[in-house]
């Protein structure tokens, strides 16, 4: 039968005609993934001009493996070993605290394959001198019919418990919870690109307790916007990783982060990798600049000693300030056999107030510099 | 399992074929490559125009007087063919083999009008009848025969047995028609090369394929050149006469037996085959009479 | 501040619409590279995350779940 097809119907009709044939299609189940275990060590060491500051070293350990066809589990197992001293407020030396802790934390998740999408369960544990934390956390991903397009949905929970050492307070709580909303889409054989939305509510203790006058609300509501965007680029075979990320809180932070990195497989299973990040933040509403009270001088906030309400929110913390940063890192892999890859990454970080964008840092804070060193190994079955 | 690749090489359908393909041992490698060839001599087998016992030429020796029962798999096949010979405006006809006994691409010898004329009136789809299950070829001499399809059939089906029984890395290449079972165990694409047309040993482009079949018809594969003018196997069933517009058609497809059959029909479309590759929706390679290639939506690295 | 609603707004309409033209599976072969993908080195990732949540106020954003430290 000779008919006038359009050209969609001529596409469709070819192909439902050839999938009608027996046996030309398996029914398979969800392809085996391959198994990893990767070590990793981290060496970190920050300081401002005048003044080593935080030292960590920390090795972990991460197994991946797919278990009876449709499941896969994986675990973390971390410790960090942190040294140093950071300042009591703003960026004052005469003021650091010294402190040494080791932090343990591990974390098991397992995940469920199924034909369209996969369901994860996630447990993490951590534990300092000072600080317990524990998170649930289950993650679901859905994919088109043609997988190029897959939405993901998250939902997450965690409990902390705070105990200082220095007995500022006693048996202090935090609780969080998470959702996510993400969507990822192949744009071209070429292009994939990434949205993602996350919401956390918090309630508890926010305080830094080895910061003076350090006194944050109870509560804290967080957004994040990320969009990522990944492309192959034919006439190199390197790949180009873009990310953006937009965060507000309700501290009245809001940051901005450009991430770019660029992926360039070499000869002999040699990779190079450099990247650049750059990022800016507002000050939280409740920061106070290193501008002091007239009679008290530092680290008093201006007005204490006019009797202004000693349980105002206040904090001199950094991180809470209005600054800009830029990192600079560079990471080099071999791939050795088709089981073995190494890799060992440097980075530079740099934090100042006046670098921050599109407003007026804080003032007065010295500049806080990193350097970040990692080497891993990872071995596929 | 990142594992090493095996390579299976045979003969089957007149054609040097080979199976690629990932396995946990080499054991289990050779034993999924043999059930697998075991498929594949098995559609030959069933389907050979050149063993009395197959069910084609059981079909053939029954035209003009009775009508031959056939089984669920050549039932589905045969509605298959009547599909595309509506799909390509009649060029496509399994019908059109008995052209074979006028050209014989041993010998440079162009037939005549007269020897043509005779095996013409037996190419005719449209007077094969189907009913019950049983198919009937109403005049004697009349033959069918799935040498359009069979080899793109046979890969699909060798690739499907390999997928159910776990291999996820691989390809089944028959005679150049190839299905892929999936990426080299790295997850990287196969580099496929298409033939040169007129170099025997020359590639005119590199594919990157990972999924989906890559199938090539030719004007080089029976061939002979005479007078300076290239007369090949590809018979257009209203004339008699070889096409001469393409001297290779390539396409990326899900399934081979859906590529096969469109670059045979768009060998057969000549003039046409473009607007009918677009049609399709297909990536192609194509590679004109003079030598210029056009392709579509395909990726790799091109020699010309 | 209108510029940062804007933003999101657009990016999302710009991945719903981009790529109406289906990729074939067999179009997929660079999708499948390591560094194509989002996911990263584990390791790599969660030590990044650490290091940059101690020492700024932004946090998360690719996933949720990870629990909390009393970082200094």
């Amino acid at each position: 039968m000779i008919s006038k097809q359009t050209p969609q119907e001529l596409a469709a009709s070819l192909l439902a005609a050839a999938l009608l044939l027996p046996g030309v299609q398996a029914h398979a189940d969800e392809p085996p993934r391959n198994g990893s275990i990767s070590l990793r060590y981290l060496d970190y060491a920050d300081r401002q001009p005048g003044l080593d500051r935080i030292h960590a070293h920390s090795p972990s350990v991460s197994v991946t493996a797919p278990v009876a066809g449709d499941w896969s589990v994986e675990g973390t197992l971390t410790a960090d070993d942190v040294s140093g001293a950071s300042p009591r407020y703003h960026t004052a030396i005469s003021g650091a605290s010294h402190m040494e802790d080791e932090r343990k934390a591990g974390d098991f998740a397992v995940t469920r394959y199924f034909r369209r999408g996969t369901l994860t369960a996630g447990a993490a544990y951590s534990t300092e001198h000072d600080y317990v934390s524990r998170a649930l956390s289950l993650n679901g991903t859905l994919s088109s019919e043609d997988n190029n397009t897959t939405w993901a949905f998250g939902l997450a929970g965690s409990r902390d418990s705070i105990n200082p050492v220095n007995n500022v307070v006693v048996d202090e709580h935090k609780r969080t919870v998470s959702v996510l909303a993400g969507v990822t889409r192949v744009l071209t054989p070429n292009d994939i690109a990434q949205l993602t939305l996350t919401r956390t509510n918090g309630s508890g203790y926010y305080n830094d307790p080895y910061k003076l006058f350090d006194n944050r609300p109870r509560s804290r509501r967080e957004n994040t916007v990320l969009l990522r965007w990944n492309h192959y680029v034919d006439a190199t075979g390197g790949t180009t990783r873009l990310g953006y990320r937009y965060y507000s809180d309700s501290f009245r932070i809001r940051a901005h982060t450009l991430s770019g990195e660029y992926v360039q497989p070499l000869a002999n299973g040699w990779t190079i990798a450099p990247e650049l990040r750059l990022y800016t933040q507002s000050a939280a509403w409740f920061y106070y600049d290193p501008v002091y009270d007239a009679t008290l001088g530092a680290p008093f906030p201006p007005g204490f000693s006019n009797g202004a309400d000693p349980n105002r929110l206040s904090s001199p913390d950094q991180r809470l300030s209005g600054f800009g940063a830029v990192t600079v890192g560079l990471k080099v892999a071999r791939e050795i056999g088709k089981l073995w890859t190494v890799d060992v990454k440097v980075e530079e970080y740099e934090q100042r107030g006046s670098w921050r964008l599109f407003h007026d840092g804080s003032p007065g804070l010295a500049p806080l510099r990193a350097r970040v060193l990692q080497v891993g190994l990872t071995r596929r079955w | 399992m990142v594992d090493a690749v095996d390579r299976f090489p045979f003969e089957a359908m007149a054609s040097r074929c080979e199976i690629r393909l990932a396995a946990p041992n080499a054991r289990t490698a050779e034993g999924l490559a043999q059930a697998a060839i075991a498929e594949v001599r098995r559609i030959e087998r069933t389907y050979s125009r050149y063993r009395a016992d197959s069910i084609v030429s059981r079909i053939n020796a029954a035209a003009g007087r009775h009508r031959v029962e056939c089984d669920d798999e050549t039932w589905q096949l045969l509605a298959y063919a009547d599909h595309l010979y509506g799909a390509s405006g009649g060029l496509f006809d399994i019908t059109s083999g008995v052209l074979r006994r006028a050209w014989d691409f041993r010998k440079p010898r162009v037939p005549g009008p007269d020897e043509l004329a005779p095996l013409l009136a037996l190419v005719d789809w449209t007077a094969v009848r189907r009913e019950d299950g049983a198919v009937f070829l109403p005049r004697a001499g009349m033959e069918i025969d799935f040498g359009g399809f069979g080899k793109e059939y046979a890969a699909d089906r060798a690739c499907a047995l390999l997928q159910q029984r776990g291999v996820r890395h691989g390809y089944v290449n028959l005679g150049g028609d190839m299905r892929f079972i999936g990426p080299q165990p790295d997850g990287r694409p196969w580099s496929i090369g298409i033939q040169d047309p007129r170099k025997p040993d020359g590639i005119a482009a590199s594919i990157a394929v990972s999924q989906g079949a890559l199938t090539t018809s030719g004007d080089y594969e029976r061939c002979f050149d005479l007078d300076g003018k290239r007369y090949c196997h590809v018979l257009n069933p209203r004339t008699g006469m070889p096409v001469s517009h393409w001297r290779s058609v390539s396409v990326l497809a899900p399934l081979a037996a859906l590529g096969g059959s469109v670059s045979t029909i768009a060998m057969l479309k000549e003039a046409d085959a473009l607007a009918f590759l677009e049609a399709s929706g297909l990536a192609y390679f194509v590679i004109d009479s003079a030598g210029n290639a056009h392709h579509h939506s395909i990726s790799g690295d091109y020699a010309s | 501040m209108k510029v940062r609603i804007f933003f999101p707004l657009i990016a999302s309409a710009l991945l719903a619409q981009a790529g109406c033209t289906t990729v074939q599976p067999w179009e997929k072969g660079k999708l499948a590279k390591p560094e194509m993908t989002f996911g990263g080195d584990r390791l790599e990732t969660r030590y990044a995350d650490h290091i940059y949540t101690s020492r700024e106020a932004a946090a998360g954003g690719a996933g949720v779940g990870g629990g909390g430290c009393g970082c200094n």
